[in-house]
């Protein structure tokens, strides 16, 4: 399980790291006012500033055993975890196969595989909605409106 | 009233069977890319163009701009079932309109929708049916420091609110004017905060940030929490259709509020997204349930609704009166104009009589057959609400990457759509407010840019924001709209609000 503390000290980290990332980049731009007016750095420049020093005081306030913060020690539960886990992988998974197998295929198997291995539809029904669903999307997208989705490089590979 | 025998005259031009039909076949086409994630108005619009070019000018305009309504009312509908909204404007709309459909009333929070924002596009065209000329000055005196101040006072009516935590919200914020800043400055042209990758030079899409935080990181909650959709009774609610949109006149404070804010920020340069969040905030501050916003309350659909729709009508004027698309999808019409044959600007009132009061007229007919299509569609859309979590899941996740995907071709969007969901989970989880760094990232830019340009032209003076009457006047309001909460909490504080308290805090104002 994940405690609170834990949990905001991990986004307090990340919004921190980001104001870093931003301040630095930001230098490249040049702050300050020059004949052009203000440049083009300093507003994210301060922006990142700001960022920085709100995440450090986050990032006390979360390590701090303070009173609001002991009545929830824990955030995410093993079982919440666990159902995190269950939709966020497969869709991570999902997103991650399109440059291979393109929109179309990458969707139908992400629904295939989300209904049919848990057991949550017949294999029957969980393969009707996935092709539905990749139908559905060709037709509205590449047909009605016009917009390519990625056809994947397995699909390039046979020359559609 | 000489223009109320033109708008009697446009009608006998826009009530023909052929142009209702037309109507129809707009507001139909517009629900349809309204709904679809990563459609929006301006595709609807451009593919439809080649099909006007045949036909009277009269005829065109009122079919895209029937697309337009229709386009605007679907947006509503992914706001308020799935937690997505389809365009900026109606990110406001998810903040009660979701909790209330996933409570069981979504037929409620449609029908609330759709007959508020039906409201605000009512009192948009009267507007520019008795106002044109006069409101089309009002947009020319809008320089840089008339539209910084104009941002600034929405900003300053929707972060104040309070509520999470004050670092929280600053951190939030200042995450979003940074997203906003990435890419392309606009004013000295280069390239900032790229992080290393080329492909960020286009800036991040605020669909993009938006779908990952409200679609994926709001179906992470809902997972986390084992959220089943309540069991809606299964008999399509068509009582309750009519029932809310009878409850409506009982919130006719904030209905006239919320259009006055709409119409003012349509003409205003503001837009409609500015007006959607304004109008919240200022809901939220001033109704009397203002503490239950964020839970489904009926105000918190209303407000952001009519406001958007009060906008977005009446920000058609300026592109009509003096040649300046106020957004996309006018941009795109106007270049129909011109293929029509037609100039736009301020001749068109004199030399195309026809065509403008065609189109005014059309507009109060186009909204009526838009929010009667609309209304009909409810309980289908409401039915939505009755599939399976797990099922429905996977579907949003499609919706999202596919919406992100399409908003520019970029399989880069899609990653960092799904990187802003896990974002979106943590600040959920942790009390984060989401709003304000959604506002930063869609107006951000704009308002960053508007100050530079204006501290341009007074060469480093803040004096330029005090200049005239009207500058003044929008940045004061604005400082004190961000001070009044803290006056409020004085006030509480001394138990008895003594007037002093209130008068010194003025004087600051006049004085920063």
């Amino acid at each position: 399980m994940i405690s609170r503390r834990a949990l905001e000290l991990a986004t307090a980290v990340l919004t921190g790291s980001f104001g870093v990332a931003v301040v630095v980049q930001s230098l490249d731009n040049g702050i300050g006012w020059s004949s052009a007016g203000v440049d083009s750095g300093t507003f994210p420049f301060v922006i990142g500033l700001v960022i920085v020093l709100g995440s450090l005081y986050n990032l006390v306030r979360g390590v701090l055993p303070a009173t609001s913060l002991a009545s929830v020690p824990i955030a995410i539960t093993q079982i919440e975890l666990r159902r995190l886990a269950g939709l966020f992988v497969p869709a991570a998974i999902f997103v991650a196969a399109i440059p291979l197998l393109g929109m179309y295929l990458a969707s139908a198997l992400y629904i295939f595989a989300v209904l049919a291995v848990p057991r949550h539809q017949s294999l029957l029904r969980s393969l009707a909605m996935a092709a539905a669903t990749a139908l559905a999307l060709y037709v509205v997208f590449e047909r009605m409106f016009q917009v390519s989705l990625p056809h994947g490089a397995l699909a390039a590979a046979f020359g559609f | 009233m000489d223009n109320l025998g033109e708008l009697l005259h446009g009608f006998t031009i826009a009530v023909t069977v052929p142009h209702l039909a037309l109507m129809v076949v707009g507001v139909l086409l517009g629900i349809l890319v309204g709904v679809l994630p990563g459609l929006g108005a301006p595709n609807g619009v451009s593919l439809l163009l080649p099909l006007t070019f045949g036909m009277q000018p009269v005829s065109a305009i009122i079919l895209l701009s029937s697309m337009y309504w229709g386009a605007l009312f679907g947006g509503s509908v992914t706001s308020i079932l799935f937690n997505i909204p389809g365009e900026p404007s109606s990110v406001a709309t998810t903040f009660d309109g979701y909790p209330m459909a996933r409570d069981g009333r979504p037929t409620t929070a449609l029908a609330t929708a759709f007959g508020s924002a039906a409201f605000g596009a009512l009192v948009g065209v009267i507007l520019i049916t008795f106002l044109a000329s006069w409101v089309a000055q009002v947009a020319l005196a809008f320089g840089p420091a008339e539209y910084f101040a104009v941002y600034f006072l929405a900003f300053a009516s929707f972060v104040g609110m309070g509520g999470a935590a004050p670092i929280k919200t600053v951190v939030a914020l200042a995450i979003g004017f940074a997203i906003a800043a990435i890419g392309i400055d606009t004013v000295s042209g280069s390239v900032r905060l790229t992080m290393g990758i080329d492909e960020l030079v286009k800036g991040v899409n605020f669909v993009v940030a938006v779908m990952g935080l409200f679609g994926i990181g709001e179906l992470l909650v809902a997972v986390e929490e084992e959220f089943h959709a309540r069991a809606v009774s299964s008999k399509i609610e068509w009582r309750e259709v009519f029932r809310a949109i009878g409850r409506l006149p009982r919130h006719s404070v904030a209905l006239l509020r919320s259009a006055a804010i709409g119409c003012w920020m349509g003409i205003t340069p503001g837009g409609p997204t500015a007006a959607s969040f304004m109008s919240y905030g200022i809901a939220r501050r001033f109704s009397r349930r203002g503490r239950y916003f964020g839970t489904g309350e009926v105000e918190g659909i209303i407000s952001p609704e009519t406001a958007d729709h009060a906008a977005g009508t009446s920000a058609l004027l300026p592109m009509l009166s003096l040649g300046i698309p106020g957004s996309a999808t006018a941009a795109v019409m106007m270049g129909g104009l011109m293929i029509w044959g037609l100039n736009p600007g301020p001749m068109l009132f004199v030399d195309q009589k026809d065509f403008v009061w065609g189109l005014i007229a059309s507009m109060y007919v186009g909204n009526i057959v838009a929010v009667v299509l609309v209304l009909l569609t409810v309980p289908v859309f409401a039915a939505l609400m009755r599939i399976p979590f797990v099922i429905i899941a996977p579907l949003i996740v499609i919706i999202c990457v596919v919406g992100a995907y399409s908003v520019s071709n970029s399989y880069l969007d899609v990653v960092m759509m799904l990187g802003f969901g896990i974002v979106g989970y943590l600040f959920k989880k942790l009390f984060y407010p989401l709003a304000p760094l959604v506002l930063a990232i869609v107006i951000g830019d704009k308002a960053e840019d508007a100050f530079r340009q204006s501290m341009l032209m007074s060469k480093g003076s803040l004096g330029i924001f005090f200049a005239n009457k009207l500058v003044t006047s929008l940045v004061v309001g604005g400082i004190a709209l961000l001070l009044l909460p803290l006056v409020l909490q004085l006030a509480r504080l001394f138990r008895k609000p003594e007037p002093p308290t209130t008068e010194t805090t003025s004087q600051e104002k006049v004085i920063i």
